[in-house]
C-alpha cells in the first residue's frame, strides 16, 4: 500500500514537472514567485490537502466540535 | 412584451395553484416556469418598466445583461427544482417555492431600491416556509432563527435605503458611493451572501429544509445577494479579502461537518466566496467570472443538494456517521452526484472548470498573489470534501445494510437534466460565456491551465488516499457564528424571562405569608396584643422567653373589659374636639 502510493505519487510528479517545464513555463503571462517552480501545483495540492485536513481537525478537536446535543441539552423550557 | 416583470408570473402562479386540482399542481409549477422562460427570452436589454408610487417613479423592471444572466439561471433552476420535486404533494411547499423563485427574479430585475426591498422581504419569508415545511422540531427551531436573522438583515436594508434616499434623493439601484447608508445596505447584502461572520444562519437552516425545498434554498438567496453586490459594490476592496477568506472558511468548516447537506451548505459559503471576491476585484473579467460562477454554481449545487436529498429521501438519513455502503442500491444517484462533485471541484469538461477559473484569472490579472493561492486552496478543500470524502462515506466505506425507499422518477429526471447542463457548460463554455454581462476574452481550455488544474486535483486525491484510512466521520456538531445568538439566548431567556418570573414568585409568596399572618392576627387580635405586650415585657426585663403564639381565641380568656373600650372612645373624642378647638 505505502509502496504503491509512493510509486504512483512520484511517477505523476515527474510527469507533471516535465509538462510544467515543457508547456507551462513558456505560456504563463502573469508572473508570480511560484510561476518558475516546476510542479508547484502538485506540491500545493498535496500539502494544501493535508493542511486542510489536519488544520480543520485541530480546530475542531480543541475548540469547535461539540456533542450533538450541545444546543439542545439545556432546552428544558419546552 | 420586452419589459414584463417576471416576478408577476410566479406570483400569479402561486395564487392560482391552491385552487387547482391537486393532481395537476406539480405540472402547473413547471408550466409557470416555462411561461416565465418564454417571457424571459423576449426581454430586451435596455428595456425598463416604471410605475408611479407616491412621489417616486419605481423601476419595477430593468433589463440589462447582468440582470438577464441571473434571470436565466434562476428560471432554469426553478424549472429543474420543479422537476425534481414533482412528486411533492405539499401545497405549502409548491406555493412558497413559486413565490421564492418569483421574488428572487423580482430582486434581480428591480431597478429601484423600494422594489428591491419589497421582493427581498418576500424572498426571506417564502424561503422560511421551505424550511418549516419539513415539520420537525429541528426545522421549526432553525426556521425561527432564520427568520430572526433575516428580519435583522431586512431592517438594516430598509434603514440603509431610507438613509440613502434622504442623502441622495434618489431611489435608483445603481453603484453606491460610500457613506453610512451604503454600509447599512452592504451589511444586508453581505448577510444574505453569508459572508463570515454573518454566515451562521446558512449551515444552521439549509440542512433542515425539505428534500426538494433545500434544492431551492441552495440556489437563490445567496446568489441574489451576489447579484446585488455586483450591482451596488463592484470594485470594493473589502470584498476581495472577505471573499477569499470566506472561500477557505467554508472549506474548513465543511470538512468538520457530519450532516451531508450541512457539508454542502458550507461549500455554498466557500463558492459564494469566489463570487464575492470576483465582485470585489471589479474588473470586467472578474465580474464576468463572478456571474459565470454564480450561474454554474446554482446548477451544480442544486444537483448536489438533489443527490444528498435523494439519499435522505431513500434512507431517512443524512449523516455520514449513519450512512455507508449505498453503492449497490443507489449507484445512479452516485453518478449524478459525482457530476455535481466534479463540477464544483473544477474538473475539466465540467462546468466549474470554466467558471471558477475566470475568477482566479481575474485575480491573477490584478497581481493578487495571495488571493490566487487562497482560492486555489479552497479548490483543494472542495475536491477533498465533496469529490472524495462525502461520496466515500455515503456510498462506500462501512456497509450499514441500510433499507432504501424507492425513489420517484421525477427526482432522477431532475438530476439527469441538471447533470446534462453541467456537462454542456463544461464542454461548450460559449453557452455560458454568451450570457455574461461583458464580452468574454478568455479561453479556459489552454494547456497550462489544464496541467495546473490536473496537478492540483490529482495530488489532492493522493493526499486523501494517504490518510483515508485514518479519517472517520464524527458524530459532532461544529460551533459557528450562530453560537453568538444561540448560546446567549439562554442567558437572555434567564435574565428577561426566568428571573422575572422568579421575582414575581418571591413577591407572591411573601405577600401570601403576610396575608396568612393577618388572618391569624384578625382571628384573635386581643390575644396577639396581650402576647406582644408580654413579649415586650420579657425582652425588657430579660426574663425567660414565653411562647410566641397565643393560644386559640377564647372569649373568656381574651375578653377586653368594657371600661377600656369606653375609655378609648372617650379619649378619641377628646382628641378630635381638642383638634377642632385649637386649629
Amino acid at each position: 500500500m505505502k509502496r504503491n502510493f509512493l510509486i504512483t505519487a512520484i511517477a505523476i510528479l515527474i510527469v507533471a514537472i516535465i509538462l510544467d517545464v515543457l508547456v507551462v513555463s513558456g505560456h504563463v503571462h502573469v508572473k508570480f514567485p511560484w510561476s518558475h517552480v516546476p510542479g508547484f501545483f502538485s506540491f500545493f495540492g498535496f500539502l494544501g490537502c493535508l493542511a486542510i485536513i489536519y488544520g480543520a481537525k485541530l480546530l475542531g478537536h480543541f475548540w469547535l466540535q461539540r456533542g450533538e446535543d450541545y444546543y439542545d441539552k439545556d432546552d428544558e423550557h419546552e | 412584451m420586452s419589459n414584463f416583470p417576471l416576478a408577476i408570473i410566479y406570483i400569479i402562479g402561486a395564487v392560482l395553484l391552491p385552487v387547482l386540482p391537486r393532481r395537476i399542481r406539480s405540472a402547473f409549477c413547471l408550466i409557470v416556469s416555462v411561461a416565465a422562460f418564454v417571457f424571459l427570452i423576449n426581454l430586451e436589454t435596455g428595456a425598463s418598466l416604471t410605475f408611479p408610487f407616491l412621489n417616486y417613479e419605481l423601476v419595477v423592471s430593468r433589463v440589462d445583461r447582468l440582470s438577464l444572466a441571473f434571470g436565466y439561471v434562476f428560471v432554469i433552476m426553478g424549472f429543474l427544482g420543479g422537476v425534481y420535486g414533482y412528486h411533492v404533494k405539499d401545497t405549502l411547499q409548491q406555493v412558497t417555492a413559486l413565490l421564492y423563485v418569483g421574488s428572487s427574479l423580482g430582486v434581480v430585475f428591480a431597478g429601484d431600491l423600494f422594489t428591491l426591498l419589497f421582493f427581498w422581504e418576500i424572498m426571506a419569508v417564502s424561503s422560511l416556509f421551505l424550511i418549516w415545511a419539513r415539520r420537525t422540531r429541528e426545522s421549526r427551531k432553525a426556521g425561527f432563527r432564520y427568520l430572526l436573522v433575516h428580519a435583522f438583515g431586512g431592517s438594516a436594508l430598509m434603514a440603509g435605503i431610507l438613509l440613502h434616499l434622504q442623502q441622495t434623493g434618489s431611489l435608483l439601484f445603481v453603484h453606491f458611493d460610500g457613506g453610512a447608508a451604503s454600509y447599512l445596505i452592504l451589511l444586508a447584502f453581505a448577510l444574505n451572501a453569508a459572508v463570515p461572520p454573518l454566515n451562521g444562519w446558512l449551515p444552521d437552516s439549509y440542512p433542515e429544509g425539505t428534500v426538494a425545498g433545500s434544492v431551492f434554498l441552495s440556489a437563490f438567496t445567496t446568489k441574489v445577494a451576489v447579484y446585488a453586490l455586483a450591482r451596488g459594490f463592484a470594485g470594493l476592496e473589502l470584498l476581495i479579502w472577505s471573499g477569499a477568506i470566506m472561500a477557505v472558511y467554508g472549506v474548513v468548516f465543511a470538512f468538520l461537518a457530519n450532516d451531508g447537506r450541512r457539508l454542502l451548505s458550507y461549500h455554498i459559503i466557500s463558492q459564494v466566496g469566489y463570487m464575492v471576491c470576483g465582485v470585489g476585484i471589479g474588473t470586467q473579467m472578474a465580474v464576468n467570472g463572478a456571474t459565470a460562477h454564480a450561474f454554474a454554481h446554482i446548477l451544480y449545487k442544486g444537483l448536489l443538494f438533489m443527490g444528498m436529498g435523494t439519499v435522505l429521501y431513500a434512507t431517512g438519513r443524512n449523516k455520514m456517521t449513519e450512512l455507508g455502503g449505498l453503492f449497490k442500491k443507489m449507484w445512479p444517484t452516485l453518478i449524478f452526484f459525482m457530476v455535481g462533485a466534479f463540477s464544483i471541484s473544477g474538473v475539466p469538461l465540467f462546468s466549474g472548470f470554466v467558471s471558477k477559473s475566470m475568477v482566479i484569472h481575474g485575480a491573477e490579472m490584478e497581481h493578487l498573489g495571495a488571493v490566487v493561492l487562497l482560492l486555489n486552496l479552497a479548490s483543494i478543500g472542495t475536491f477533498l470534501s465533496i469529490g472524495l470524502k462525502l461520496p466515500y462515506f455515503t456510498w462506500f466505506s462501512t456497509d450499514r445494510n441500510l433499507k432504501t425507499e424507492p425513489v420517484p422518477k421525477g427526482m432522477y429526471i431532475g438530476m439527469g437534466l441538471t447533470s446534462a447542463l453541467c456537462i454542456a457548460i463544461g464542454v461548450y463554455p460559449a453557452l455560458l460565456y454568451n450570457l455574461l454581462p461583458f464580452a468574454v476574452d478568455y479561453q479556459p481550455y489552454t494547456a497550462p491551465h489544464l496541467i495546473e488544474s490536473m496537478q492540483l486535483l490529482i495530488f489532492t486525491g493522493l493526499a486523501f488516499w494517504l490518510v483515508m484510512k485514518k479519517l472517520h466521520a464524527e458524530a459532532t456538531i461544529t460551533l459557528d457564528t450562530d453560537w453568538f445568538y444561540r448560546r446567549p439566548s439562554r442567558l437572555a431567556f434567564n435574565v428577561f424571562s426566568v428571573s422575572v418570573c422568579e421575582l414575581f414568585g418571591a413577591i407572591e409568596r411573601l405577600s401570601l405569608r403576610f396575608v396568612r399572618y393577618l388572618v391569624r392576627v384578625g382571628g384573635n387580635p386581643a390575644g396577639y396584643a396581650v402576647e406582644a405586650t408580654k413579649n415586650a415585657g420579657h425582652i425588657l426585663l430579660r426574663t425567660e422567653k414565653p411562647a410566641r403564639e397565643p393560644s386559640d381565641f377564647s372569649p373568656d380568656r381574651y375578653r377586653i373589659p368594657l371600661g377600656i373600650m369606653v375609655l378609648v372612645v372617650l379619649l378619641a373624642l377628646i382628641v378630635i374636639l381638642a383638634w377642632d378647638f385649637l386649629f
